[in-house]
């Protein structure tokens, strides 16, 4: 035997601290080592809740690619686990964020010149977050629903780290989206604001109506203006340039603020 | 005196124009109480205002000397309350480990070693601890239900919510759930639901009969058996007329309601009070 267990690493193997790697070699030297396994308590009960600790940190470790990186960016492990089961975060959905996005890239293409090919992307662009937080919560969308908002911690805080996951990666990829776009100015990040402001409001919505109810009137309200703006003669892109940024930001405002205040209305049931 | 674990009073709640509870009132404490009832008789709605999932529209609740209807009290009841819904839902995709630890986090048990615990307590109280790393979709449904059992155990709660339990449940895991569920019982409030008599039977020290959003029993097993007694025949020869017959075990015709010619009273069963309480709810249940 090249080394031995020393007095710190010990103390902290026998308080369950070390690392999954450490915990695994200390194992396997103080199997094949009598002064080593001498120095840990002859107690069966210690021994078997040790065992078992090692093996369930095998079992953490083997958690999906999405859970590990973020535990590795610093996300504590719980918040990774209630990301890990965010029900919209699929490759289904994923599929059909990158379907979505790449159809109205092609449509921006196919009219060059003309800023209503460009405003089919604008468009779009916010209401992919919208559809996947109707799709992250709730009791149609969630198998464990019913657990979930029985649970102490706040339906809000859940509901938030769900939300802040879906728009954290169809943002990202509507981001990535940008460079293939045709002709690239400021305005064509002009969805961002709008992106986040119409998922808060359906957030609040969703406080009195359904998820899915919620995401499906936001979304005919914004298709709406869209459609008011992209008659001929009047600015396509009128929705995404300065002037109506600062209604958006408003609305993110009160939106965000309303919230808040209807937090206690995400910890019931909500029908079955 | 000291308050109940559970005070309800008077509590209502409407779907439209349902009464799915219509005046429920009654207290627990320490020990299992039974709550029996034919389908749709309000024993799901019951349990899940008890769960605080669901809002009653008239009377008072009291859960663990704490009101549900403030957010702040709410929270503390959920730390100290374990509950089992009748369908409760699972990820499919997860390990039966990745399920409870899911869940022991929305249960606010943040430290990764006390969670890590926790969640093997749990699996060995109820014989899972070989399939953690399972898939739950590769589970049988006896081991599923007792999967989502074994959620309502994280965190050591005070008062235990189960809504029918035992279904789906084979003789032996029925067993095995008596012994953990009666342990359980010793020192905690345990409500169960059951349209099964047998695990009033065998489990329950109280048993509270529900039918139509209503309380028509509330009391001791065998008191709820006595209430049959006067009601439950044996005859020689299958009778004619009303009332329900079967023919028992030692080839006797057994008879709930009036006395069919030459039958002899019989010693009345908890069964015999139920079906002889709920009538033709049950009788249709049955059926
Ligand atoms: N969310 C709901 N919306 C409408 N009706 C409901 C709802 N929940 C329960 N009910 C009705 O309330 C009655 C009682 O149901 P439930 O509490 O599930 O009874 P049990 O659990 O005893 O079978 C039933 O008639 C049921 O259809
Ligand atoms: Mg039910």
């Amino acid at each position: 035997m090249s080394w031995h267990v020393d007095a710190p690493l010990l103390r902290r193997y026998l308080a369950g601290d070390t690392d999954l790697a450490a915990a695994l070699s200390i194992e396997a030297h103080v199997s094949g080592c009598g002064a080593c396994r001498a120095l840990l308590p002859d107690d069966p009960a210690w021994l078997e809740d040790s065992w078992s600790g090692v093996a369930d940190r095998v079992i953490v470790a083997q958690r999906g690619p999405m859970e590990r990186l973020l535990v590795r960016v610093g996300v504590g492990t719980p918040s990774a686990r209630l990301l890990a089961a965010t029900p919209s975060l699929r490759r289904s959905w994923w599929a059909a964020v990158v379907a979505a996005l790449a159809f109205t890239v092609a449509a921006a293409h196919a009219a060059a010149g003309d800023d209503r090919g460009l405003l089919l992307f604008l468009a779009l662009a916010p209401l992919l977050p919208v559809a996947g937080v109707a799709v992250a919560y709730g009791p149609l969308a969630d198998p464990v629903h019913e657990l979930t908002v029985g649970a102490p911690m706040s339906g809000l805080r859940l509901l938030l780290i769900r939300a802040a996951a879906v728009l954290c990666t169809t943002v990202g990829l509507a981001l990535l989206a940008l460079p293939l776009l045709p002709a690239l100015s400021w305005t064509a990040a002009g969805w961002l604001l709008p992106a986040l402001a119409l998922t808060t409001v359906s957030l609040v919505l969703g406080s009195w109506l359904s998820p899915v109810r919620a995401s499906a009137a936001v979304t005919a309200v914004w298709l709406g203006l869209v459609a008011l703006v992209a008659v001929p003669g009047a600015d396509a892109l009128m929705l995404f340039r300065a002037g109506a940024q600062a209604w958006f930001a408003a609305l993110l405002g009160a939106a965000g603020a309303l919230l808040l205040a209807r937090r206690g209305s995400f910890d019931v049931g909500g029908g079955r | 005196m000291n308050e109940p674990t559970v005070e309800i009073n008077g509590l209502g709640r409407r779907f439209g124009r349902l009464r799915a509870l219509d005046d429920v009132s009654f207290s627990l404490d320490d020990g299992i109480t039974g709550l029996l009832g034919p389908n749709g008789a309000g024993k799901t709605t019951m349990l899940r205002c008890l769960a605080t999932v669901e809002t009653p529209d008239t009377g008072r609740l009291r859960i663990l000397r704490r009101d549900p209807g403030r957010v702040s009290e709410r929270t503390e009841i959920r730390r100290r309350l374990g509950y089992l819904p009748q369908e409760p839902g699972f990820y499919p995709n997860f390990t039966a480990y990745d399920f409870l630890d899911y869940l022991a986090v929305l249960k606010e048990l943040v430290d990764d070693g006390q969670r890590r615990r926790e969640v093997r307590r749990v699996l060995d109280a109820v014989d899972l601890g070989d399939r953690a790393m399972t898939k739950i979709r590769k589970l049988s449904g006896g081991m599923r239900r007792r999967l989502a059992l074994a959620q309502a155990l994280l965190a050591d709660p005070q008062l235990l919510i189960l809504d029918e339990p035992t279904t789906g449940l084979d003789p032996g895991q029925r067993l095995r759930f008596r012994d953990l569920v009666s342990r359980l019982g010793e020192d905690r409030t345990v409500l169960l639901s059951t349209h099964q008599t047998e695990d009033v039977a065998a489990l329950c020290e109280r048993v509270i009969v529900m039918d139509r959003g209503r309380v028509l029993f509330d009391g001791p097993p065998r008191g709820l058996a006595e209430t049959a007694r006067g009601s439950v025949w044996l005859a020689e020869q299958r009778p004619a007329g009303g009332g329900v017959t079967w023919r028992n075990a030692d080839g006797r015709y057994r008879t709930i309601g009036d006395p069919p010619a030459g039958a002899e009273l019989a010693d009345p069963t908890i069964e015999d009070g139920y079906l002889l309480l709920v009538g033709d709810a049950a009788l249709a249940d049955v059926a």
